[in-house]
């Protein structure tokens, strides 16, 4: 029912992914099992992976919540630009990537791990979504008004000096006091 | 400072007793496990050709077998809904645990993925090990087919192996779709993924019985390192070599017997057993309530702020004042439940009950428009023709913390927008018969973003108000609105809302004085505190109860929570 965002799932996987790439390549790597190669690899790829998939993708509706720090690994990511925001970009790389984890027993799991988080990738792509970067909203400063920056420049109208005399006989209903006299003569 | 302090104990206390309580356990599991593989004569041979990782892995295995039997015990909500409910058997503060039942079932959960990284890590040493070193003295020992067989062919010809990655796959399903994030924005993700647990706990007992690991089952007749006959003199030298560099007052024996090994009983099936199988009646005794009496809906109204209110009539159904229930309509989706509070529970005079709900995603928004097209068609229906609204399932009724308001005698709720809810039944009831609770005082203090919100309940709160003022009781009800965004000058207008309007406060409240002056009217009483709104609200409200010394008040903060 309604709409599902397969890519921030996916990014979630990704980047769970990416850690236990790591961690299984560190594993091989310490030990100097057979195929240590392997694990080396495995330890760079899951950076790299890390790194991609750290800063989140905008939200197609509602609002987005950002990992921490994330905004120089966003800035980055989109320098890259259709690259980055295309999702069948990342599950073909994402495939490409564990497939050497598969060759070593540290990294098997961090390989498999993987391949679903480019299945699901796959499966963002489908459904046409697509990588939008979380800029911080750079907001013109509210204006209050207009008219409080600048001064009237021309005075509010008046009557004509007719009525504005006021008429003796008619006092009650003077439309306001003069404080100075306004007529020529006085 | 003292009385912060009884504050503190009342309300972090018994939190991280528990929590204490629970490290403790599992160190204990860790360390005894760790102990018996690592210095037990039933081990010793096993230990030598694995080393290290055998321990650590059975040790880990031991903590996450008693993770994974704790980790379903919180989510067992009708049996947690009863044990609230009794309340001879468990006492206030048992109660309170019990809000945070949601917070212990991560905290298991998180504890499992992390063991099970550590115990992952040590099977593959295990691994490369039994492969390593294969053993020619102890061939009933061995995994591996011959020395030097690659550890990834163990992995996927044993039962053990494949079984332990499915695990893994599983588990990484379920832990990358619960993150906040995810449960925010698509809660079916998370709600079918983490129903997997089932294959999860299906497959773990399949693991265990895999028998990889064994035991030595005649260790009186053939104590370990003992010189054998039959053995390679290599071994007999170095057996030898071992012994007398330990001491050299122990004798060395002769074996009698040949070593026999036993694959150990899987005791994960004792540990995780019992849970599942109260957890699975649960579920069934659930879905037998929500199906066995038929769901009516009574009436639908529309409120300011698009707020729609069902009221319903379902036999048998007899929640308490702060209860939630999870509505299913098939019409709109077949899986999903969706948790409402109740707004009015059903008492003598009205069997009805209802909920107020604000459309705010898809679910909502559809379903609204089923209840609400009837309306819409300005034709005149013939006789025969009903209304026909759409039909419902209600599981529950649920515990929540909200049930705790009538059980001090004074308290303080705190509601922010639609969160209001849990305390508008709480009023309900109250109007209907304030006398039998315990509770003496009661201050309400509900903060709105837009004036119509007040609508929802305006007609309540005055009722009440009017019904204390006849029964000669003015000081019982305590009421301050905050209209906490302060753009223009907006008031509730009418006559009959006087008692709102003289009540209403433009901008956010100034807690800090609420609280001194809720202290200084009752002092050496404790004031129960409940929240139900946005988190920096209630984060607020939780370090004022803690911190704030009140003439001798204590502040007991509970708090409602969502997903």
């Amino acid at each position: 029912m309604g709409k599902i965002e397969w890519a921030m799932w996916a990014n979630e996987q990704a980047l769970a992914a990416g850690l236990i790439y790591v961690t299984g390549g560190i594993v091989g790597v310490a030990g100097q099992f057979r195929g240590w190669q392997f694990a080396a690899f495995g330890i760079a790829a899951g950076v790299f992976v890390c790194l991609l998939e750290y800063p989140r993708s905008k939200r197609g509706k509602g609002t987005s919540v950002e990992r921490t720090g994330q905004y120089c690994f966003t800035v980055c990511v989109k320098a890259f630009g259709p690259l980055t925001r295309n999702y069948y970009v990342r599950a073909f790389l994402h495939a490409a990537l564990c497939v050497p984890g598969g060759f070593m027993l540290a990294t098997v799991l961090g390989c498999v791990c993987l391949g679903i988080a480019s299945l699901i990738y796959l499966s963002a792509a489908i459904h046409g979504e697509h990588w939008e970067p979380i800029l911080p909203r750079t907001e013109p400063p509210k204006r209050v008004g207009d008219s409080i920056k600048e001064p009237p420049q021309n005075p509010p109208p008046r009557p004509p000096p007719e009525l504005r005399r006021k008429k003796a006989d008619k006092l009650e209903t003077a439309a306001y006091d003069n404080p100075m006299s306004v007529t020529v003569n006085e | 400072m003292s009385v912060a302090l009884k504050s503190w104990r009342a309300n972090e206390g018994p939190k991280h007793l528990i929590t204490m309580v629970w490290i403790a356990v599992n160190v204990f599991l860790f360390w005894k496990t760790f102990m018996v593989y690592f210095s037990g004569a039933q081990y010793y041979y096993l230990h030598k050709m694995l080393g290290l990782g055998l321990c650590i892995s059975r040790a880990s295995a031991s903590v996450l077998n008693f993770n994974c039997s704790l980790v379903l015990l919180p989510m067992c909500r009708s049996l947690l809904t009863f044990l609230r409910g009794s309340q001879r058997v468990t006492g206030r503060h048992v109660r309170r645990l019990l809000d945070k039942s949601k917070t212990f079932h991560v905290a298991c959960g998180v504890t499992i993925c992390i063991f099970s990284v550590v115990h992952v890590s040590a099977h593959l040493v295990n691994m490369v090990s039994f492969s390593v070193r294969y053993s020619q003295d102890f061939p009933a020992l061995n995994v591996a087919q011959y020395r030097g067989q690659d550890p990834r062919i163990l992995i996927i010809s044993t039962v053990p192996g494949v079984t332990g990655v499915l695990l893994v796959l599983v588990l990484f399903l379920m832990f990358t779709a619960s993150s906040y994030c995810i449960r925010v924005s698509s809660y079916e993700i998370f709600w079918y993924t983490h129903n997997l647990f089932i294959v999860f706990y299906v497959i773990l007992m399949v693991h265990v019985a895999g028998g990889a690991l064994k035991y030595q089952s005649n260790v009186e007749t053939h104590p370990p390192g003992c010189i054998h006959n039959n053995l390679s003199s290599w071994t007999n030298h170095r057996a030898a070599g071992e012994k007398g560099a330990e001491s050299s007052g122990a004798p060395q024996t002769v074996c009698q017997e040949e070593a026999r090994f036993q694959p150990h009983f899987p005791q994960t099936w004792l540990w995780v057993s019992g849970p599942l199988c109260l957890y699975c009646a649960e579920r069934l005794y659930r879905f037998i309530r929500s199906s066995a009496a038929p769901v009516t809906i009574v009436s639908v109204f529309t409120h300011p702020c698009s707020v729609v209110e069902l009221r319903m009539l379902k036999s048998g159904f007899k929640p308490r004042p702060g209860q939630y229930i999870l509505l299913n309509c098939p019409s709109v989706s077949s899986f999903e439940n969706h948790p409402f509070t109740l707004t009015t529970c059903p008492t003598g005079k009205n069997a009805t009950f209802g909920i107020h709900l604000r459309v705010l995603g898809d679910w909502t928004s559809r379903f609204s428009q089923l209840l609400l097209q009837q309306s819409n068609s300005s034709e005149i229906l013939p006789m025969m023709q009903q209304r026909r609204y759409p039909t419902v399932h209600v599981d529950g009724p649920f515990g929540s913390p909200s049930e705790e308001v009538f059980n001090y005698e004074v308290s303080l709720c705190v509601a922010g927008g639609i969160g209001v809810t849990p305390f508008a039944c709480v009023l309900q009831a109250l109007s209907d018969d304030w006398r039998q609770y315990k509770l003496r005082r009661l201050y309400f203090v509900w903060v709105c973003r837009d004036l119509q919100s007040f609508y929802w309940f305006a007609d309540l709160l005055c009722g009440l108000h009017e019904r204390l003022w006849r029964d000669n009781r003015p000081d019982y009800l305590n009421v301050r609105l905050y209209l906490s965004n302060a753009q223009g000058l907006q008031s509730i207008g009418e006559e009959r809302y006087r008692f709102l309007s003289s009540r209403l406060r433009i901008g956010r409240p100034k807690w800090k004085q609420l609280f001194q002056e809720i202290g200084r009217a009752n002092q050496l009483k404790r004031v129960g505190v409940f929240c139900c709104g946005p988190k920096g609200m209630s984060k607020t409200l939780h370090t004022l109860c803690n911190s704030n010394p009140h003439t001798g008040t204590a502040f007991e903060y509970n708090k409602e929570s969502f997903s």
